[in-house]
């Protein structure tokens, strides 16, 4: 993987702002930012970003490309859409971050520890293999995703939230033993195996092997 | 009316702003004949509801006084107030207009005594105030109004206020049997001149100038500057009277945005420069103002104004559109919330009076124009062969500052004269 | 008409028959006023009272008539009449409205009514109706000189109304700068992006025309004349001359490009690569279409950063001080041609400036094609191997270098204007007068660097139109663009001000329509704004001139010339009317018809003046028609509250004031004299330029009038005041008022 990022650095030398374009989802709005930061002084979670949406779209035209990458700022977008709503140009600013974030991860970027990655990878994973997502062990994995000791705590942290679900059977423990599955899990672990070959061959496009 | 006041070499001019009375003015002086329709009952405009002029810090009064002064001595133009167009049909060199003419109630008997203001009580919101103060039912729109004849609220007729007035008059002026008027003009050539209105300021929800009495408009701090205005000359903050020490004005306020008019309305960084002078000259070194700007679009040699205004330290910079403003609903202020992107600084600013730089909203409307003329997506009257002839002028054509949009009138003024000269060597 | 027959007309509307003795009135304009007839009327601007003085002037003979009424601005559609004289006593406005309806007050404000009547009946048995001076001539012919894009536009436009013209081009061809370019930045729909320039369709409508005629390869070796009469003679560069004659002139000769040598931190002449806007523009051209190829090498440029207010905006020694307008988009534009070849471009800017619908449009046309904006101010071009942009990223808050193929430096338009003339006019004063030296060589250094001259004018005041600032032949006021300093010249495009394109061809349209209606007006003798439609006309009394030529030197618009011996030669059409040549005249021998030393001299002399012991001083107020006055009557709406010893005389412009009506005031016991005209200086906002700045310089010298007649200084007072001030003025007669009565006492000149 690590091999397509230095494609695409090689590819796109000059200008960060050229491979944004042609490979982050939504990546064509970049260059529309008329710098006027209202995106970052609208969103709500800003104060906890290192860099907010426009200084990253200013680093994408700064060929500051590692610092963009490997930010984990587009990882902190809760998807709330203020920024959109306000934005004078009507960038597309959620789609953007997540845009980003995806191409991150493709290139194999993400910081190490980014909990929205994290979160992101437990939800594919336990989706992918039964066809449905397995909310208590997403649940359970998120809490312990920081070591055992923490877990504990954020178990207890969370236990009257916990024992009232399971009163009012909105959670069932037994879920964590197999738990429920989609009719066709085969089918659909095929369809992903087909899509993931789609996305393989776009990767491979760019890895030095072709074109 | 059944008098012919038009021919089709008669150059007609809708709009009796700074813009249509320089076009007016302009073809008249050159010995065309022109008729010149208002729809409000004096002319004057926009730029008779400002204190100043940018850069030059003068009185938008002293020019319309000599226009008014050019327009009095000259009898090529046949001026209609309370004139609005419903149609233009026909084409270059031959248009026939469909005018509806409101009802004044007051006839050209008047003297402007005024003692049928002082004889009627009911109270409106003041237009000429943007609704700041109150006038009375029956009215002049301001000192320098012309027509100098006052005018009745229509919302009096029919009540004994209507009747005072009546009584009032020694001159047999109110005529409360006035009606709306029809009328058909016969025009070679037509400058569109309409000019602008403020952007609805409410429409800009984060910024909350419905909710927050402190939030005000550019177009309003005009108003307080008045010294006869709804504040006396005071800027003050709406919510408790108190002087503000602490202003903000936001810019591009429902400009060159795509939730509101897309266009950059070119005089609103000015604006906002030299109300930083108003407040100078109210507080002396005991009021801030702070601009929050995109790009501050002082063009041209005006630029110096911003240069001078720069080196006032009691004036701030902000590179900044404000995400959005909430209220300290203790004291009044207003916390503006954003981030300086010249560097990335997050800020909570407090103020206590912010000022929207609020965008110029063309007045051009739908469904009076022949079908095809170029009227563009921010409905500006394009300049365009398509338009026969007829001719935006002023910011009906772009948004423009006053020195433009004379200009640009100028300039339509010939472009009119053409059409109706082209008519006159054809009919010989 | 030779016997003259004055009609006074006395209205009792508006509570004027309550307030005053309108039957003394009557009384005084009959025999203090000699009015041959003198009517009340309970109505005057009724159809019915307006009749009555019609009827004494159709049947009576009344060719003086004196309306006592309400203010001169008022009921102007009802007290219209052709062919008479007319004065105005304003005693609503300026009498009941600003005086307390109280017993007490009666007998004063009588007092100001009658001193009223009396004044305008004085002024109207001096006037006479302007006379046609015999200077009319009516030339529907243009000379347009420049044929770049503002002169070819004011041509074809001036061709399209029925005019014919001359257009003057210096070079051997036409299109200007705007011929020079590969392509436009659209006048519409900026989101279309760059489009075909239409210079060359309009330099063939342009040689296509029969109303036009084009001169190339040729300047302008004299112009003499006024509006209606111009004669200009043409030279070519082959050495022969022809004259033409003209009614009135557009002078549309552009800009030249800012040395980009001086700029050299950026790069400027240091390397072939570092260009301006106009140099690319000639590459892009060159390249039509293809990949543009930088001049030191050849290679084909992928990478260009543009750098926006490359020596202006700035106040360092030899920069521009002001914002050229057109190079943001200029920028943006080739940019754009530099994405369309498949190259990188990034603009380096402070403030993006592309203001209105189309400018906006245009930025957002640019982004779409992947112009990189960045917000940074340029430190240094390095020019020692690559070009490397060093700049100070304003948003990033770092610094920061670029690589360039090649940069482009966004510099200033440069007026291409004539000399200043008043350059040469100081430099003259200067060099008549003691002690003056230093400015002889200081003037004399800057004469020398002045361009060519590009009219050749034979005025007195000068061989070109005055600037404004920086170069610019710019008007000075912000509702009158085409005001000129030299009637029926007007300039236009970037001579007058830093411009674009779309400005340019909206700036000669409007031009053109000015110096149209300027040979219009001089067919009829009229004034051009803001006096427009005056035909009154100064004339002078040769016998009594001394040839001073104070009143060639003062003259605000150059109008007046000086014959071979010296003697003032006025010209109607260059005239604005404003009467400063009449304040100025020593000898009190130049007056208008309508409009004299005498028209205001006999209304301050009619004034009745108290007795010393009667208490009731005399304040004489001279204010400026334009906006003092106006400020005054609003004064009246607002009831404000004016000293019942002021007697206010409206008079064209401060400038006309002739220092003789102060020393007649005071010879004749008046207590304090007040000059109200407009804001003088270089933010001058006086109508006639500097006619309030003369005033208050004559005044300046009044101090040795006042030590001759033993009188303290404080009773003369000039103020610049505006029409807003509509508190402060008669707080100022106010305060006067006060100052006599508390301070320095009466006048020991009542008679």
């Amino acid at each position: 993987m690590s091999n397509l990022n230095q494609a695409m650095i090689e590819k796109y030398r000059s200008s960060f702002l050229n491979e944004v374009e042609a490979n982050v989802e939504e990546g064509h709005w970049v260059k529309m930012c008329m710098q006027c930061g209202v995106c970052s002084g609208s969103c709500p979670l800003g104060p906890h970003w290192e860099h907010p949406p426009q200084e990253l779209f200013m680093m994408i035209r700064a060929n500051e490309r590692e610092a963009v990458l490997k930010s984990d700022s587009m990882w902190m977008c809760t998807s709330c859409y203020n920024c959109i709503a306000r934005c004078p140009r009507g960038l597309p600013i959620t789609h953007i971050m997540h845009g980003l974030a995806t191409y991150a991860k493709r290139l194999n970027l993400v910081p190490k520890k980014q909990p929205t990655a994290e979160f992101g990878q437990m939800f594919w994973d336990s989706l992918s293999k039964n066809g449905r997502v397995n909310e208590l062990k997403i649940g359970v994995g998120l809490y312990f995703k920081d070591g055992f000791a923490q877990g504990v705590k954020n178990a207890m942290a969370g236990r009257e939230l916990g024992m009232a679900m399971m009163k009012t059977q909105r959670m069932n423990a037994m879920e964590y033993f197999g738990g429920h599955k989609c009719k066709d899990t085969s089918g659909i672990q095929k369809m992903l195996k087909k899509a993931q070959e789609f996305e393989d061959q776009q990767i491979t496009r760019f890895d030095g092997k072709e074109g | 009316m059944s008098e012919a006041i038009a021919t089709n070499q008669t150059i007609l001019v809708v709009g009796g702003g700074i813009s249509g009375l320089t076009a007016a003015l302009e073809a008249a002086e050159c010995g065309k004949q022109v008729v010149l329709l208002e729809k409000s009952p004096s002319v004057g405009g926009r730029v008779g509801q400002l204190y100043k002029y940018f850069p030059k810090l003068c009185i938008p009064t002293c020019g319309l006084e000599i226009q008014y002064r050019r327009l009095k001595a000259n009898r090529n133009i046949r001026l209609i107030s309370m004139a609005e167009v419903t149609d233009i049909k026909g084409e270059e060199g031959n248009y026939n207009i469909s005018v509806k003419v409101a009802p004044r109630y007051v006839n050209e008997n008047c003297t402007a005594c005024g003692e049928c203001g002082d004889a009627v009580e009911a109270e409106f919101d003041d237009e000429h105030n943007f609704g700041l103060g109150k006038r009375k039912g029956a009215y002049l729109t301001s000192r320098m109004a012309y027509p100098q004849r006052y005018v009745l609220d229509p919302r009096i007729i029919g009540t004994d206020d209507a009747q005072k007035a009546k009584d009032a008059c020694k001159y047999n002026a109110v005529d409360l049997e006035m009606q709306e008027q029809d009328m058909e003009l016969n025009v070679g050539s037509v400058i569109w001149a309409t000019g602008w209105k403020p952007y609805d300021a409410a429409k800009i929800q984060p910024y909350g100038y419905d909710r927050f009495d402190n939030v005000i408009t550019n177009v309003e701090m005009e108003r307080m500057m008045d010294p006869f205005g709804p504040t006396g000359g005071r800027i003050q903050r709406p919510s408790d009277g108190k002087e503000p020490k602490n202003i903000a004005f936001i810019q591009c306020a429902g400009s060159r945005d795509h939730n509101h008019l897309k266009h950059c309305s070119r005089i609103c960084c000015m604006a906002s420069l030299k109300q930083t002078t108003y407040v100078r000259e109210q507080f002396g070194d005991e009021a801030k103002s702070t601009i929050y700007y995109i790009d501050i679009r002082a063009i041209d040699r005006i630029d110096d104004f911003y240069q001078k205004v720069k080196e006032d330290e009691n004036v701030s910079f902000v590179k900044s559109k404000v995400a959005n403003i909430v209220d300290n609903k203790d004291s009044g202020n207003l916390i503006l919330n954003g981030v300086d992107t010249e560097g990335y600084n997050r800020y909570a600013n407090e103020h206590d009076l912010v000022v929207l730089a609020i965008g110029m909203e063309s007045n051009v409307p739908a469904g009076v124009f022949p079908e095809g003329t170029a009227i563009n997506e921010h409905n500006f009257i394009d300049f365009d062969p398509a338009n026969g002839g007829i001719f935006g002028a002023g910011c009906s054509s772009d948004a423009l500052d006053v020195n433009r949009a004379t200009q640009n009138a100028t300039a339509a003024a010939l472009r009119a004269i053409q059409v109706v000269n082209r008519v006159a060597g054809q009919e010989g | 008409m030779s016997e003259n027959k004055t009609g006074a007309y006395i209205c009792q509307g508006c509570g004027l028959g309550e307030r005053l003795d309108t039957s003394q009135l009557v009384t005084i304009a009959t025999r203090d006023g000699k009015a041959n007839v003198a009517k009340e009327h309970e109505f005057l601007c009724s159809a019915e009272g307006v009749k009555m003085i019609q009827d004494d002037i159709d049947n009576e003979g009344v060719n003086k008539v004196v309306i006592a009424a309400c203010s001169r601005r008022a009921k102007t559609d009802a007290f219209r009449f052709d062919d008479v004289a007319m004065s105005r006593a304003n005693l609503r406005e300026g009498v009941i409205w600003v005086r307390p309806d109280t017993d007490e007050a009666r007998e004063t404000t009588q007092e100001m009514a009658d001193d009223y009547v009396r004044m305008a009946c004085a002024e109207v048995k001096h006037m006479k109706l302007p006379e046609s001076s015999g200077e009319q001539s009516l030339n529907r012919h243009l000379m347009v000189v420049g044929g770049g894009i503002s002169g070819l536009t004011s041509a074809i436009e001036a061709a399209k109304a029925g005019y014919k013209v001359d257009l003057v081009e210096k070079s051997g061809e036409l299109g200007g700068q705007v011929g020079k370019l590969y392509k436009s930045v659209p006048r519409k729909n900026g989101l279309q992006g760059y489009v075909d320039s239409e210079i060359g369709e309009l330099i063939e409508a342009v040689n296509a025309n029969d109303n036009i005629t084009i001169h190339l390869n040729t300047t302008v070796a004299g112009t003499e004349g006024a509006p209606g009469r111009f004669k200009a003679e043409l030279a070519t560069e082959s050495g022969s001359t022809s004259s033409i004659e003209i009614g009135a002139i557009v002078q549309a000769t552009g800009f030249r490009r800012y040395d980009i040598n001086q700029l050299d931190n950026l790069g400027g002449g240091k390397s072939p690569d570092v260009v301006d806007q106009m140099g690319f523009e000639e590459l892009a051209k060159a390249a039509n279409g293809g990949t543009i190829k930088r001049p030191s090498d050849g290679k084909e440029v992928s990478n260009v950063v543009f750098v926006q207010c490359a020596g202006q905006r700035s106040n360092e020694p030899g920069h521009l001080n002001y914002c050229s307008g057109h190079c943001c988009t200029t920028s943006i534009k080739q940019a754009m041609y530099v994405r369309d070849a498949g190259g990188d471009a990034t603009v380096l800017f402070d403030d993006l400036r592309t203001p209105g619908a189309t400018g906006e449009d245009f930025y957002r046309a640019g982004q779409e094609k992947g112009v990189a904006f960045s917000k940074g101010k340029c430190t240094s071009v390095d020019t020692s191997g690559d070009l490397k942009v060093n700049f100070k990223d304003l948003i990033l808050d770092e610094d920061a270098t670029a690589n360039a193929d090649m940069v482009v430096l966004a510099t200033g338009m440069v007026p291409a204007s004539g000399p200043n003339p008043y350059l040469q006019l100081e430099l003259d004063e200067a060099k008549n007068q003691e002690g003056q030296e230093e400015k002889v060589v200081k003037l004399e250094a800057e004469l020398a660097k002045a361009p060519d001259s590009i009219l050749n004018l034979s005025y007195r005041q000068g061989t070109d139109v005055p600037h404004l600032k920086n170069g610019f032949t710019d008007s000075h006021f912000i509702c009158f663009p085409y005001e000129t300093r030299r009637t029926g010249i007007y300039t236009a495009g970037p001579v007058r001000r830093p411009m674009d394109t779309s400005q340019a061809i909206e700036d000669a349209t409007g031009a053109t329509m000015k110096a149209i209606q300027a040979c219009e007006n001089a067919a009829q003798g009229r004034a051009a704004h803001p006096r427009s439609g005056d035909l009154s006309f100064p004339s002078f009394r040769k016998e009594g001139c001394t040839q001073c030529k104070r009143c060639t030197v003062e003259c605000p618009f150059g109008a007046i010339d000086e014959d071979e011996k010296g003697y003032p030669q006025y010209n109607e059409a260059r005239c604005r009317r404003c009467g400063t040549c009449m304040g100025a005249c020593p000898v009190r021998v130049i007056s208008f018809e309508n409009y004299s030393v005498e028209t205001v001299g006999q209304q301050l002399k009619n004034v009745d003046i108290p007795d010393e012991f009667d208490e009731k001083p005399r304040i004489l107020v001279l204010a400026c028609e334009n906006d003092a006055y106006p400020a005054l009557d609003m004064a009246g709406m607002n009831r404000e509250e004016i000293s019942p010893w002021a007697r206010i005389i409206p008079v064209r412009c401060l400038g006309s004031v002739n220092t003789i009506w102060i020393t007649d005031a005071l010879n004749s016991g008046y207590d304090g004299v007040m000059l109200m005209g407009c804001q003088k200086g270089d933010n001058y906002q006086c109508h006639f330029v500097k006619g309030s700045e003369m005033a208050h310089y004559r005044m300046s010298k009044i101090d040795d009038t006042l030590k001759t007649l033993n009188l303290e200084k404080e009773r003369v007072q000039t103020y610049e005041v505006s029409i807003a001030d509509i508190q402060r003025i008669p707080k100022l007669i106010n305060d006067m008022d006060k100052m006599i009565v508390d301070e320095i006492g009466m006048s020991p000149f009542k008679f």
